[in-house]
């Protein structure tokens, strides 16, 4: 009884009544842009070399690789809301924010999450926002930002990657395969990767601003540095897969995985 | 019934198609016109021919015989080979110079190759801007500096002007389409992009000056490069907004 009372003191209005007054305030607070933003999905079956191309004005994309034979899309569209319309041509699927918005003054940020199949090839861009890509082994993966935005690209295996940004960071986690080709660009940032101590490659390296070029476990006689410790370069086992690593005002890390 | 009306039944009748009415018709036509009954036996006779039960039978008799003859007249109508005896003296003819001919002759042959050779091998030593930007003075064979010296080839610094001078119109054409967009941007777009190009901007000034005070410097003039590939493709990635 006096357990009750107490309860009673402590929570005067009945559990629905509590739970609308909470929602309201929940709604009140809440951004305006939260409750502006759409949202889109759409799922594509696909076979398992799907390419994906993906050209998104900004915000955030996000690839991650699965286990189904399907395309999953799914984007939030901040307001003003973009025009998306996907198109799947002779096993590509194509979506091209900038296309489908041109001329339109003003565009929310779309971000995207895409699940693909794990072996697809995957090429993405943006003008400005963060890319990720993760678990992906196709055989090509390139991710392009114009201007700013990290670029993530974690358990990938590929013959081909590339990866470019202006200003933001770039960090590759993943195998590098015989015979196969890795570049990486950014303007201004820190690219860090992160490959297995197996991996066999000749490299480019050039950090001309900072000369920061960190080779960690991957330092060998056979690689060198060049113009004043701006450049490294050289071989590392049998070096049949090229990488080439260009920092314009950042520094470059070898990591081991 | 007339004669065409006739022989338009012609097939018809010989294959029993028609009624009794148009064959009584076709049957008495035939009667009194003597150039549709021959054209009734011709179809007739070619209906009978191709109801042979034997196609063999329309094969002529000894087909191999038959097509040895057509060879042995076939090659007997081709004219045999003529005399080479006149040829060949009208070739030594042809090749009797005088001295002085062989001496022109083999003058020409001398310039012309040469010409070739000069034309060939720096066509051969001249690679394209992209690719002698990326060359050093350290890296150039001891040709190269030779033709380069004798003006039949550029060095890798007018290389490297050459081709500033041409990513420099590009850039000027692209801004100047983003200048004519950009009013219409919102302001986290035009704040980005204000961004980065300032960032490429500053990177392109300090390769100037390091190239101005060495222009040796062949690793600055591979960056400047990247670098103004990078500002062209800003602006022309803006510019398609």
């Amino acid at each position: 009884m006096i357990f009750n009372l107490k309860a009673r003191l402590l929570f005067p209005f009945p559990a629905k009544a509590t739970i609308l007054l909470l929602l309201s305030v929940v709604f009140f607070f809440a951004p305006a842009d939260a409750l502006a933003q759409r949202r889109f999905s759409r799922t594509y079956p696909a076979a398992s070399d799907v390419r994906l191309e993906l050209s998104n004005r900004s915000g955030f994309v996000t690839v991650e690789g699965w286990n189904r034979p399907e395309v999953s899309i799914s984007a939030y569209l901040e307001a003003p809301a973009a025009t998306i319309s996907p198109q799947m041509i002779a096993g590509t699927i194509y979506i091209n924010v900038l296309k489908d918005n041109q001329g339109r003054a003003e565009v929310g940020n779309v971000n995207f999450t895409v699940r693909v199949p794990y072996t697809s090839n995957v090429d993405i861009e943006t003008l400005i926002g963060n890319l990720t890509v993760s678990s992906v082994r196709g055989g090509s993966l390139r991710a392009h930002i114009s201007s700013e935005g990290d670029i993530t690209l974690t358990n990938i295996s590929a013959g081909t990657v590339s990866a470019q940004n202006g200003i933001g960071n770039i960090f590759f986690d993943g195998e590098i395969h015989p015979g196969g080709n890795y570049r990486f660009a950014s303007h201004k940032g820190d690219i860090n990767l992160r490959i297995p101590l197996s991996s066999s490659f000749r490299l480019v390296a050039n950090a001309p601003s900072t000369r920061s070029i960190s080779l960690g476990a991957f330092a060998n006689p056979n690689m060198v540095l060049l113009s004043d410790g701006r450049r490294v370069a050289g071989r590392f086992g049998d070096g049949s897969a090229s990488v080439t690593v260009t920092n314009q005002r950042g520094g470059i890390s070898f990591l081991r995985r | 019934m007339n004669c065409e009306e006739c022989q338009i039944s012609i097939s018809a009748f010989l294959d029993c198609d028609l009624d009794a009415a148009a064959s009584n018709d076709v049957r008495e036509h035939l009667a009194l016109c003597s150039p549709c009954a021959k054209v009734c036996e011709d179809f007739a006779a070619i209906v009978d021919s191709c109801r042979v039960d034997n196609p063999a039978e329309i094969v002529p008799p000894n087909a191999q015989a038959l097509w040895c003859r057509i060879n042995n007249i076939i090659e007997s109508e081709v004219k045999p080979p003529t005399e080479q005896q006149p040829e060949r003296s009208f070739i030594r003819r042809r090749w009797n110079f005088t001295l002085s001919q062989s001496i022109a002759a083999l003058a020409g042959v001398a310039v012309i190759s040469s010409l070739l050779t000069i034309v060939g091998i720096r066509n051969y030593f001249e690679p394209t801007g992209e690719d002698f930007t990326l060359r050093s003075a350290s890296t150039q064979t001891t040709f190269e500096k030779i033709l380069s010296k004798v003006g039949l080839a550029d060095t890798p610094q007018q290389a490297r002007e050459r081709r500033y001078k041409e990513q420099q119109a590009a850039i000027d054409y692209w801004n100047k389409r983003v200048q004519a967009r950009k009013s219409q941007w919102d302001n986290k777009i035009r704040d980005a992009f204000d961004r980065n190009l300032n960032e490429i901007d500053q990177t392109v000034s300090e390769y100037n000056q390091i190239l101005q005070v060495d222009p040796q410097d062949d690793l600055s003039g591979e960056m400047l490069d990247s670098a103004l590939n990078d500002k062209m493709n800003l602006l022309r990635q803006f510019a398609e907004l």
